[in-house]
């Protein structure tokens, strides 16, 4: 429970307000269409460096490490970062979320002075679980760390790794015991990107851009002192993971979708079309979008509750993540349905926008960058009904 | 604050546990004892203590409404709860208004707001003649009006403004007609007034179409509150069978299809209950967002119940579809709810009225 009273939390409002008129670049999206790796790069540096500056670039975290917000207060951070169209904060992603609360979690004090501070200063990480054999059965993957002196050589092939071409560091999944049963010999390593043996190749998906990447991983050699928690145990950390990829980003993506993307969307219905009309005088649009914000408000307090409560339910986390990515997905087809042939002319979205830019089209498609990875959404509903139903497990086949 | 969240949050749990015990001992299809609801104080859980009430809040009252609806209970609890007393302190104080709420408070009396269950409109008039006032109208679908034995009538007076009319159900002029639906557990009434004398008639504190209006939204949100507890029924009654029923040499719900299908209902009745929850706050504090939260329940957790009842009669297979298995009964009452005080289509449009001048927070 927060101890921020409707006065503190109202003056604190109208101060990111403020901030937001006078730090959120002007035209920032026309800025980041069509821009080069490189200035995408920049751009977010100096953005994170901004909101951090102001205190607003990991209000999740404990106070001792820069964070320290209450929930009510961030509620409101996102709310009007998101009705301002503040840039997000989109390379920062994973070392913000996933390996903030990995390290908080389950890192040594040194990993945490090492990195937590690093990541303020720009670190870039990025998370290679995924293998060519091992998607949603993550426990399959095949890349051996092998125990040599006081370190462990790694070798193997790592698929899907979000904005590793940019990634500093790698939280990494590797199999230490091979003879053991597949969740129990798996470990958890810290990885520099750039140790030698390590070769990044991005990939491009659906919307034409490289966002995601293999790495290759020969003779690898990690030290010891960059495991995660114990040998083997690394399968509880990567869970960890997971769960900060399913809570704790939820409130903000909750608030950019149901304030910010369907402030788009409305104001899309909202403009007239060819013959004048507006598409939100056909009744039925205007039932789409409150079926619509009906589930957008849904989805708000069922973050808010995620966050907010100390000992989640087992399944929570998941439907949070099940329900927030399918919304997305027939928030931005409706968008995309809208606005007709138009949306398919939008060539390009700016970089820097979240998953709802308002170009409906590529949304649309951008939308399985939710559906798929963290657990497809099949798998999601299988643990809903295994862990939060306690319905019989499936058969394991072998 | 947190404690007083904290312990609200036990009494609910104590109220949720004690209903939920009590509708258990009520065999299928009987209304639940009226004297026993009166002796478990629900009915004045929204009155001062003037009046032997409770003074406890909506918040309270919706905990029993939505056990109600987990038990598929028959009862006029929720028109007098939710409808008639909510409109009893939305009315100035007086000798008679305060005896008739203590007797509903204790009982004794049934009083029945003549709400129309489906036009949102005030449908009945008071027209002054030579042999004084006299009441006309018609309103279809008041739910539980076959029981009343007192109805209170919102009329429009010759001034235009809106009043409560409370007349004997069995007076000279009214009548009241039972309306047979589908839905076992349910009574509905047509009532009509014509040409009758009211005994009294009494004005709401402040604007009387608010008033009205605050009337609308109690309905629509107490029926919400219903379907969320029947589609809680219905799913714990499909993962329950889902757990035991062997087919192929398994557990049913050990086949994706299956487990899918309740994995869905419980993110629906998740989101459903954010929803009534939200509603049901709105409520209790007179907020001024409480059409708005009021709406979004009862289209969502209304059109959800008639989804999750349906699938857990699927997911019964032949043995659902049976009179016996009593799916039927959650089927047919969540449907009716879907339609009753605004389907969620009405609802949804006055919902999106507002996107020409929303205002976003
Ligand atoms: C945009 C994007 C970014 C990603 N970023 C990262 C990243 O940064 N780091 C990382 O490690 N990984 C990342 N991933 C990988 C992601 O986690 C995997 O793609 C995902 O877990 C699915 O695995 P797969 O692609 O091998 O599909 P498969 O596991 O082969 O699944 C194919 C289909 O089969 C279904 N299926 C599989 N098993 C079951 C089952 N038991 N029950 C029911 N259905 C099943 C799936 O739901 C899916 O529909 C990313 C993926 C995408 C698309």
């Amino acid at each position: 429970m927060t101890t921020s009273s409707p006065d503190q939390l109202d003056e604190f409002r109208a101060g990111v307000r403020e901030w937001c008129r006078t730090h959120i670049p002007a035209q920032w999206r026309r800025a980041q269409t069509d821009v080069s790796d490189a200035e995408f790069v920049r751009f977010q540096q100096d953005w994170f460096q901004e909101l951090r500056a102001a205190g607003f670039a990991v209000p999740h975290w404990p106070k001792q490490w820069g964070g320290g917000m209450s929930l009510a207060e961030q509620v409101v951070l996102y709310q009007e970062l998101a009705a301002h169209d503040a840039p997000r904060l989109v390379l920062a992603f994973v070392s913000i979320h996933h390996a903030a609360s990995t390290l908080l979690a389950a890192g040594t004090e040194e990993q945490r002075q090492r990195h937590l501070p690093a990541i303020l200063n720009g670190e870039i990480w990025c998370q290679g679980f995924s293998e060519p054999g091992a998607g949603s059965d993550m426990a399959a993957l095949q890349t051996t760390a092998r125990r040599a002196g006081d370190g462990y050589v790694v070798n193997g092939q790592k698929l899907w790794a979000s904005g590793a071409m940019h990634a500093d560091w790698c939280l990494l999944l590797a199999r230490t015991d091979p003879n053991a049963p597949k969740r129990h010999g798996i470990s958890y390593f810290l990885l520099d990107m750039r140790t030698p043996g390590v070769d990044v190749r991005p990939i491009r998906q659906a919307t034409g851009e490289s966002h995601f990447c293999e790495i290759f991983l020969e003779d690898v050699t990690i030290p010891a002192t960059r495991l995660v928690g114990p040998e083997h145990a690394g399968w509880r950390v990567a869970q960890q993971t997971l769960g900060a990829e399913r809570g704790m980003t939820m409130l903000e993506l909750a608030e950019r979708l149901g304030n910010g993307g369907f402030r788009w969307l409305v104001r899309l219905c909202a403009r007239p079309g060819p013959g004048g009309t507006r598409p939100l005088d056909d009744p039925l649009i205007g039932d789409r979008l409150a079926t619509l914000e009906i589930e957008l408000t849904g989805l708000r307090a069922l973050c808010a509750e995620l966050v907010a409560n100390d000992h989640p339910g087992p399944a929570d986390a998941s439907i949070v993540k099940l329900y927030y990515s399918e919304l997305l997905q027939r928030m931005t087809d409706f968008g995309t349905e809208v606005a007709g042939l138009a949306a398919h002319t939008e060539l390009h979205k700016p970089r820097s926008s979240g998953w709802e830019s308002g170009a409906w089209m590529l949304d649309f498609i951008g939308s399985w960058e939710w559906t798929i990875p963290g657990g497809t959404s099949e798998i999601q509903r299988t643990i809903i009904g295994e862990r939060g139903l306690g319905l019989p497990r499936e058969p394991t086949g072998h | 604050m947190s404690t007083r969240i904290e312990d609200l949050a036990e009494l609910h749990h104590e109220l949720r546990a004690v209903a939920r015990d009590l509708l258990a001992k009520t065999a299928a299809e009987s209304a639940v004892d009226w004297s026993l609801i009166a002796r478990s104080g629900w009915l004045g859980l929204e009155a001062a203590a003037e009046f032997d009430g409770a003074e406890a809040t909506f918040a309270e009252v919706a905990v029993i409404l939505q056990e109600l609806g987990r038990a598929a209970a028959r009862s006029p609890y929720p028109a007098v709860a939710a409808l008639g007393v909510g409109a009893l302190n939305e009315l100035e104080p007086g000798q008679d208004r305060d005896e008739l709420l203590r007797d509903t408070v204790s009982g004794t009396t049934i009083p029945v707001l003549a709400l129309p269950g489906e036009a949102a409109a005030a449908p009945f008039r008071l027209t002054r003649t030579p042999h004084g006032v006299l009441l006309d109208g018609t309103a279809t679908f008041v739910p539980d009006a076959p029981t009343a034995d007192r109805l209170l009538v919102p009329a429009i007076d010759s001034a235009g403004a809106t009043v409560i009319v409370h007349i004997d159900a069995r007076a000279a002029g009214m009548s009241v007609a039972r309306q047979p639906v589908l839905d076992a557990t349910r009574d509905f009434g047509s009532v009509v007034a014509d040409s009758a004398r009211p005994e009294s008639m009494w004005r709401f504190h402040g604007d009387s179409d608010h008033a009205l209006r605050r009337l609308h939204e109690r309905a629509a949100v107490a029926v919400a509150c219903d379907s969320l507890g029947l589609s809680e029924a219905m799913l714990d009654a499909a993962v329950a069978h889902a757990g035991v029923r062997e087919q192929f040499g398994r557990k049913i719900g050990s086949f994706q299809a299956v487990k899918h299908a309740c994995a869905d209902m419980l993110v629906r009745v998740t989101v459903a209950r954010k929803l009534v929850e939200a509603a049901v706050r709105s409520q209790t504090g007179d907020r001024a967002d409480a059409a708005v939260t009021a709406s979004m329940a009862k289209s969502y957790a209304c059109a959800a119940a008639v989804d999750i009842a349906g699938k857990a009669m699927q997911l019964h297979g032949g043995m659902g579809y049976t009179w016996e298995s009593g799916i039927h009964v959650y089927l047919k009452r969540a449907t009716l709810n879907r339609s009753l005080f605004g389907s969620p289509a009405q609802h949804r449009r006055q919902l999106a009225e507002r996107y020409s001048s929303i205002e976003y927070s």
